[in-house]
């Protein structure tokens, strides 16, 4: 785990009020793997740092995707090129991929997006043929950067591609991951038990100390989305028990 | 030359100022980039007799420069804390004082009986914010009288340093203090989390599962200084402050208004060097400003 300053390099806008920024950092740049995370803090910003999973890697660079959910991101945004971000990471248990699979389907809805570009990585490098499936309300809030072997878009009105889900659209494949809303992650463990599924929760600290980021599980109890995940097994996880949609209308 | 950053707090020497604030450390394991040599002592994630799911989520929000929390003390409970972190504990160079909760002054005495003598636990902390069962789950913290039988039962049960977490949510906590100081205390920790809510104008119903969560973070320091130099003026034991330190200035002023030594939380959260920084800020402080040691820093402490 490093804790760095790092420039932030660029921004770019990947669909309707999502944009990609770039950061100078390069000892996570060298150790993150697909489904950890990141998390930041700048001044004068919030309270408490905020999570992003790491979209993809260039060289010493690593980029996070967001949209303006609350105070916090639209501060985000809001930055220029040399504003340094303390940038805290990798953290958390990512996607595995087991040895000897062939296929790997990785389904994503809006901002859930951000763990696939590093599942694609890991994917091909462990030898599998990766499917991307991105869904989204409407064309253009889909993000526009895919990498697949094959590229699956889903629209909820069917402005794009397939008309309706992005787990409606998910094809058979020896590894599903998934990542979106927790509602489309349920819909995911449904289907599939057995697909790893990156969730969203509120995070403290990010690291495993503060026990805020509390996941219900079907044995009983909770763990930690720091830190024993984000990544789960979708059928270990108590969805009930997991809020569906988090308001992020932050007033800090 | 360096200034002496050690402190005496009743009968624990402790070799600095700052503390890790329960709830904010874990157990101390798992602390990520932890600089062991700016920490006095560390206080343990509160722990009960059995072990505890905790609330379910959400847990935390944030709140302006603060975050409410309700995370039930989740914990494995004192067999396992005696298994897998005091023998961790006892390898380390900072002593580690036990959090320690109950739902009747009897289970606090069992708790601290527990643990007296167990290698790695270097004294308690009493969790006085907690329901008491036996009646009619008044916390015990806001009543002088069950503050004081909580403090007596664990000091009967042990030798060890015994200080008692004070909660914000009093009248006065000056008669709080002087309870448990009369029944045993060796030192006072000012203040715990004040009890807040936020509500969620989409779901119309409050962001926490729990309703209400403890506040924390900068947004309380002004109301803990304040109660920590109440408390510190009210007995004669000493008395550690807490409440949203993220520097060495607020560490200072708490010094100031009459504490012993301070306690770091929350902000280990944002910043995981907080600790070294308000210690290595306080060393600062004393160099710049020609005092030798904690001892010689004035405190501003009035006495009626």
């Amino acid at each position: 785990m490093f804790l760095l300053d790092s420039p932030l390099v660029a921004r770019r806008e990947v669909a309707r009020g999502m944009f990609v920024l770039s950061m100078d950092a390069p000892e996570i740049a060298k150790s993150v793997r697909a489904g950890q995370f990141v998390n930041l803090g700048w001044s004068p910003g919030p309270l408490l740092r905020r999570p992003f999973s790491v979209y993809r890697v260039e060289g010493d660079r690593i980029e996070v995707i967001l949209k303006a959910v609350g105070v916090g991101t639209a501060q985000l945004l809001a930055m220029m090129p040399k504003d340094t971000l303390s940038c805290l990471g990798p953290l958390g248990h990512g996607f595995e991929f087991p040895a000897g699979l062939k296929s790997a389907a990785l389904v994503s809805g809006g901002l859930g997006v951000a763990p696939m570009p590093l599942a694609a990585r890991d994917g091909r490098a462990a030898g599998m043929d990766v499917t991307w499936v991105h869904g989204a309300r409407t064309a253009d809030e889909l993000c526009s950067e895919a990498d697949g072997d094959a590229v699956i878009w889903a629209t909820d009105d069917g402005s794009r591609g397939f008309a309706g889900t992005a787990v409606a659209a998910m094809p058979d494949a020896d590894l599903v991951l998934a990542c979106g809303p927790n509602r489309m992650l349920s819909a995911v463990a449904a289907r599939r038990p057995d697909a790893q599924v990156a969730v969203e929760t509120y995070m403290g600290c990010g690291t495993g100390v503060c026990l805020g980021c509390a996941v219900p599980l079907v044995r009983g109890g909770y763990d930690r989305a720091c830190k024993e995940g984000p990544v789960y097994r979708a059928g270990d996880i108590e969805w009930s028990r997991l809020p569906a949609h988090l308001p992020y209308a932050l007033s800090a | 030359m360096t200034a002496d950053l050690s402190v005496e707090l009743g009968n624990a020497r402790l070799r600095g100022p700052v503390l890790a604030a329960s709830g904010t450390f874990g157990y101390g394991t798992e602390v990520p980039l932890l600089e062991r040599r700016a920490l006095g002592a560390m206080v343990s994630k509160g722990i009960f007799l059995r072990p505890r799911a905790g609330t379910p989520p959400p847990r935390i929000v944030e709140t302006p420069s603060g975050m409410l929390n309700a995370i039930g003390l989740q914990g494995p409970g004192v067999d396992a804390l005696i298994r897998d972190y005091a023998p961790q504990w006892a390898q380390w160079d900072f002593p580690v004082l036990v959090n320690i909760n109950g739902e009747s002054a009897t289970e606090y005495g069992d708790l601290a009986a527990r643990l007296d003598g167990v290698p790695g636990v270097a004294g308690f902390e009493i969790n006085i914010s907690c329901p008491n069962v036996e009646q009619g789950g008044l916390y015990f913290g806001n009543d002088p009288r069950a503050s004081a039988a909580v403090t007596e039962a664990v000091r009967k049960r042990t030798t060890l340093p015994v200080w008692v977490k004070l909660t914000p949510m009093v009248t006065d906590i000056g008669v709080i203090a002087r309870a448990c100081e009369g029944a045993g205390a060796d030192a006072l920790c000012a203040v715990n989390t004040f009890v807040g809510m936020s509500i969620d104008l989409n779901a119309l119903q409050p962001r926490l599962s729990f309703r209400t969560g403890g506040l924390s973070g900068p947004a309380i320091r002004p109301l803990a200084v304040h109660l920590a130099h109440q408390a510190a003026r009210a007995v004669t034991i000493p008395v550690i402050g807490i409440g949203g330190i993220t520097c060495a200035e607020d560490a200072l002023e708490f010094l100031v208004a009459g504490c012993a030594a301070v306690q770091v939380g929350t902000a280990t959260f944002v910043n995981p060097r907080a600790i070294a920084d308000v210690h290595d800020g306080i060393a600062g402080y004393m160099a710049s400003h020609g005092f030798d040691s904690l001892a010689d820093l004035p405190r501003y402490l009035p006495r009626d």
